[in-house]
């Protein structure tokens, strides 16, 4: 059920390169730059109102930004938008399907979508994945939060893509959920994909992200791995003040670079 | 590493799949949209000598179309949008046009069925037959008048962003075309209003429909209500369309 003009690429998973996103006047995404490697997992981290779910969106082509170049496995999300949204699943912040139809109805919504039509076997065998064989027949509004992130991560996975975007995929989840959900992430991982995700939680970004890019007022501040983040600023008098039990953790670096200042 | 996109057909198939289940999950409230025309139907019996059979099959069917398209296709629309429905279909390798033909084929068969159960309590119960010809050229004809409802809709949904405030906003034109329309299409509202109501959306479909049932009395001014019509479409679908924001 696919179309006879295949494509072939061969650059990296996700480029972005000298994104501006613009509302009217004001300016939420200046000129950021980073790439995702496949076998990696990303985290791009920022106070609320940063930029990061700008930037998001526009990867996932939910808007279109002032300039610049966003490509997915060699597509132009801009130029080729279906294509690099075949080559990507996306998990979003407060995931919405619709709510007359069952999961086992979604999955197969999602499945045809994707062009990956799947048997009701099929959607059996990817419920009992994530145990939720039992909740075939409910609907998602019927599911707790972490049974609704399980099936949306299915759903964003079930093309396997090269790219998976996963906004806050653990907000409002219990430990257990979340433990769960990382070693989910890291199977994707495992399997070769790139994995893009934002989150509020530097314990989640230390524990699961390869890289980290910390975004403030549009712009990107500081990008690295979480251990050389720590290192290299944990000389820094905004960091050290801002620590609490004398050991420098990530929080105490995001917190140091962005500002002790609450966002709206 | 090839990349290939899923056909449109398989798409659109996925979609009227789940579009048409969500119908039939919500047939309680196609029950109710089928409920007012028919109630009218049966109640305007006492009619059929007086104005005629065809009277009150396009009073019924008007109504009907009205209920379809401004409280079940822009109702659906505007609570899709507001919880990220369509957000969620839109990040998938989807045109959004596809999103949104299934939207509307699902209203354009419930137009259909609310057609022929107008149609079939019409005979039935007020014993109006109307010739094979001309319940061609009504169904015909009801299709073109959803498809201007289905375009204020559009319209509506363009335009205000908020699902509460469009609700409401449906609820009152709905209740403002059918008290108007039937009340001053009488002329029981003066003859000014009655000349206003012949060319509003309720006059033109009202006129299209009736006609349409007798297809030989069509004349110039059935030709203008049918131009009328379809310029209504125009305007309401193209702003509707330009105005409309996914998220």
């Amino acid at each position: 059920m696919m179309n006879n003009s295949p494509i072939t690429s061969s650059v990296p998973i996700l480029e972005v390169s000298q994104l501006h996103v613009s509302y009217g006047t004001f300016q939420a995404v200046k000129g950021i730059s980073f790439s995702v490697s496949s076998g990696e997992i990303f985290g791009l981290l920022g106070p609320n109102g940063a930029g990061k779910t700008s930037t998001l969106s526009a990867i996932e082509g939910l808007i279109k930004p002032q300039s610049g170049q966003i490509t997915v496995a060699g597509f132009s999300v801009l130029e080729k938008p279906l294509y690099a949204k075949a080559n990507m699943g996306v998990q979003l912040q407060s995931t919405s399907f619709q709510a007359e139809l069952t999961i086992t109805e979604i999955i197969r919504l999602y499945s045809g979508i994707y062009g990956h039509p799947l048997t009701t076997a099929e959607v059996n065998a990817k419920l009992e994945e994530i145990n939720l064989a039992d909740h075939s027949k409910k609907k998602f509004g019927e599911l707790s939060g972490g049974q609704q992130q399980r099936v949306s991560l299915v759903i964003s996975t079930i093309h396997d893509p090269q790219l998976v975007l996963l906004d806050e995929p653990t907000t409002g989840l219990d430990p257990q959920s979340r433990r769960q959900l990382w070693d989910r992430i890291d199977t994707i991982k495992a399997k070769g994909h790139a994995v893009l995700l934002t989150t509020h939680s530097m314990e989640e970004a230390e524990a699961v992200c390869d890289r980290i890019a910390i975004v403030d007022h549009g712009q990107l501040i500081a990008i690295d791995t979480p251990e050389a983040l720590i290192a290299q600023h944990r000389n820094d008098p905004d960091v050290i003040s801002v620590s609490r039990r004398g050991k420098i953790t990530l929080e105490d670096v995001f917190i140091g670079l962005t500002g002790r200042a609450v966002r709206s | 590493m090839q990349t290939r996109i899923p056909q449109t057909s398989a798409v659109i198939s996925a979609l009227l799949r789940a579009d048409f289940t969500i119908l039939w999950r919500n047939r309680r409230s196609l029950r109710l949209v089928l409920l007012v025309p028919l109630v009218i139907v049966i109640s305007w019996k006492g009619l059929v000598d007086k104005l005629g059979g065809e009277y009150v099959l396009a009073g019924g069917i008007t109504i009907g179309l009205i209920s379809i398209g401004l409280l079940g296709y822009t109702n659906s629309i505007a609570r899709d949008r507001d919880k990220g429905v369509f957000q969620r279909l839109r990040v998938g390798p989807v045109s959004a046009w596809t999103i949104m033909a299934s939207r509307i084929a699902v209203q354009v068969c419930m137009v259909m069925i609310m057609t022929l159960s107008v149609f079939i309590v019409g005979y039935c119960v007020d014993k109006i037959a109307v010739s094979p010809l001309g319940y061609v050229t009504s169904f015909l004809a009801a299709i073109l008048g959803g498809a201007l409802y289905l375009s204020l809709g559009q319209l509506i949904v363009g335009m205000i962003k908020n699902p509460e405030t469009v609700n409401s906003t449906t609820r009152l034109v709905y209740f403002v075309f059918i008290m108007v329309g039937m009340f001053g299409e009488l002329g029981v509202l003066g003859k000014v209003v009655e000349d206003i109501v012949h060319w509003s959306p309720y006059g033109v479909v009202n006129t299209l429909i009736a006609t349409s049932l007798k297809p030989e009395k069509w004349t110039q001014q059935t030709s203008m209500a049918l131009l009328a019509a379809l310029g209504y479409i125009v305007v309401f679908a193209g702003i509707g369309i330009k105005k409309f924001k996914w998220n």
